[in-house]
């Protein structure tokens, strides 16, 4: 026996069927159709209704020819139209651009997190204490601003998932912010590369010791991905004069010295050049504000030799100078050969790129901070070229500190850099590895604050989730409790 | 717009790609144009400063490409058939010259071998 109906019409029976099945109904205001049909109410927008027949429009031409079922169902012809001409407008293309910000935002607050209680701010000596260890603190607001500027923050971090941003601090902080503290009381210059497995809080470690410059106001220069200065996706340009030569990446500073100019403004606006700078595009007489300097990049030509002023200036051995801290995240992509080619078409060694250069200068400790400061690499484990030179350093740095025998190189191995072995010859390394389940209890009471955690947190949870995230590796660890929710 | 040897191109299009859109001018040559400016493989013509665009209209200008690299082309078939070769000969047929077939699967040569062919 045949439906009345036919089956895709069975969400929505017709008119017809309505008037069979309802038979008291009666419409309010009846208008009837050429097909005799009623048409009482309808969601379909006026511009998706099926024109009346013979009209004139397209569409009621097409209706025309579309075949009628006797009940008045259309069963051949009633198709979805998806793209081409014929229908609704097309969305609108997002701009050049826009997809890329939107992938890359940093956001750094939810709304819907709970805030936590009694989470104390961090001051310029939390994080120098042995006894805040394993405690979540937050970060001041002036702090995150500066952070931001220069990029501190990455896309691939958890903070978009709490109220505020907020740190825990481990023995490694505490360790690393006192080599800084004694760093700048003995003025030295603290050279260290910080290195670990994947996702145990390398890119963080170097965070807190952005922060803890920020807070004992010395002046921060950092560079967030290494790799953006060698994968040649920026302007570059030999400068002339250099000998080997050097290249300035113009676009890449210009930005460098913008963000150093606004993160660093507090610091910045106590001081006086000291210098007169003959080369500068603008006449900047000594004692003059070093923001007048900094502010006189403005044109990318420009921009290496007013980054050449201002280092010297900053960099200089002058009472009152304060301590400058250099970071830099993906030590890996600045140990190797880059992708820029020069007029010959030979590939450039990064340590050429002039930047890059000032960086492994200090890091090697060929040059050295007058007032005090640190230069700080952290190595980047996911997104990391092979390095044979680099990894070979690393564990040689760590067996000399660790007492041992430091392994040798490889007899029959080729790939060895000897730059890359000089720039790594006396770094410091620090190397971090996963949380004690101390550590895990504090960031699991403070994910349980926050509202994102809706287990007691007891010794079995810990545990559970300390041995689900490899031995307290804190990556892991978000990815077994917070990244696996269904939000 | 910037216009490089007469032509223009938009802002947001790759060097290296507008420079392969002249004739006889391939990815290698680019690359090497490119090194040789101080040009990086990811940037784009709105991006280039007025100097560099004239350097490489005047490097361009200096180069067979477009109706001189064409021009070439035709020489070269034109003297085939000037010498009576076999090759010169089925140039003039638009038949293929290195002994396919001919039964089959000829659109190419009818295509392309003539004596004033255009690419």
């Amino acid at each position: 026996m045949s439906v009345p109906n036919c089956m895709r019409c069975l969400t929505r029976p017709s008119a017809v069927a309505t008037a069979a099945l309802r038979p008291f109904t009666v419409p309010v205001s009846v208008s009837l159709t050429a097909a005799g049909r009623v048409a009482a109410f309808s969601t379909t927008p006026a511009q998706q209704a099926t024109p009346q027949k013979g009209s004139k429009t397209p569409a009621g031409r097409m209706d025309a020819r579309i075949k009628r079922m006797a009940n008045g169902h259309v069963r051949v012809g009633k198709r979805l139209h998806v793209g081409g001409k014929k229908g609704g407008t097309r969305p609108k293309a997002p701009l050049p651009g826009e997809r890329k910000a939107y992938r890359k935002r940093i956001q750094l607050s939810n709304s819907n997190a709970l805030p936590v209680k009694d989470l104390a701010e961090l001051d310029g000596e939390h994080m120098l204490s042995e006894k805040n260890v394993a405690k979540v603190l937050s970060l001041p607001t002036a702090v995150i601003d500066q952070l931001r500027t220069v990029e501190a923050f990455k896309p691939t971090q958890t903070w978009g998932l709490f109220r505020d941003p907020s740190l825990l601090i481990r023995p490694e902080t505490v360790d690393l912010m006192n080599r800084m503290q004694d760093s700048v009381a003995n003025k030295q210059t603290l050279r260290l590369v910080i290195d670990g497995d994947k996702l145990t809080g390398k890119s963080i470690l170097l965070l807190q010791a952005l922060t803890q410059a920020f807070l004992k106001d010395w002046i921060v220069i950092n560079i967030p991905e290494a790799q953006e200065l060698t994968a040649a996706c920026t302007e570059y340009a030999p400068i002339p004069g250099t000998e080997p030569v050097q290249y300035m990446q113009q676009v890449y500073i210009l930005k460098l010295i913008q963000a150093i100019r606004k993160a660093n403004e507090k610091v910045l606006s106590r001081l006086t050049t000291a210098y007169a700078h003959p080369e500068l595009p603008q006449h900047i007489p000594v004692s003059s504000p070093i923001l007048a300097l900094a502010n006189a990049a403005k044109e990318p030509d420009s921009a290496w030799t007013v980054f050449s002023a201002l280092w010297k200036e900053l960099s200089s051995n002058i009472r009152g100078r304060p301590p400058i801290l250099f970071a830099l995240d993906g030590l890996h992509h600045i140990m190797k050969i880059s992708k820029y080619r020069n007029a010959a078409f030979d590939l450039i060694h990064s340590h050429d790129l002039a930047l890059i250069k000032l960086f492994t200068d200090y890091l090697s400790g060929q040059a050295s901070l007058p007032n005090g400061g640190a230069i700080i690499a952290a190595t980047s484990r996911n997104n990391c070229p092979v390095s044979a030179s680099l990894e070979l350093a690393l564990e040689q740095r760590l067996a000399t500190q660790n007492g041992e025998e430091p392994p040798a190189k490889k007899p029959y191995f080729k790939g060895y850099d000897s730059r890359v072995e000089g720039a790594m010859k006396s770094a410091q390394v620090l190397r971090i590895k996963g949380v004690s389940k101390l550590e895990t209890r504090s960031l699991m009471e403070y994910w349980a604050a926050s509202g994102l955690l809706r287990t007691t947190v007891d010794e079995v949870a810990v545990s559970e989730k300390w041995m689900l995230g490899g031995n307290g590796v804190l990556g892991e660890m978000e990815r077994a409790s917070l990244l696996t929710m269904r939000l | 717009m910037v216009q490089i040897l007469g032509v223009n191109f938009h802002e947001l299009k790759l060097v290296k790609k507008a420079l392969e859109t002249f004739y006889a001018l391939g990815p290698r040559t680019s690359e090497r144009i490119l090194a040789k400016h101080y040009i990086h493989p990811r940037a784009k013509m709105g991006s280039l400063a007025p100097k560099t665009v004239t350097a490489l209209t005047a490097e361009l200008s200096t180069m067979k490409i477009e109706n001189d690299a064409r021009k070439e082309v035709q020489d070269n078939i034109k003297r085939l058939r000037d010498m009576g070769t076999y090759r010169g000969k089925r140039h003039g047929q638009n038949l293929p010259v290195r002994g396919q077939r001919t039964r089959t699967q000829i659109w190419t040569a009818r295509k392309l071998n003539k004596i004033e062919r255009r690419g």
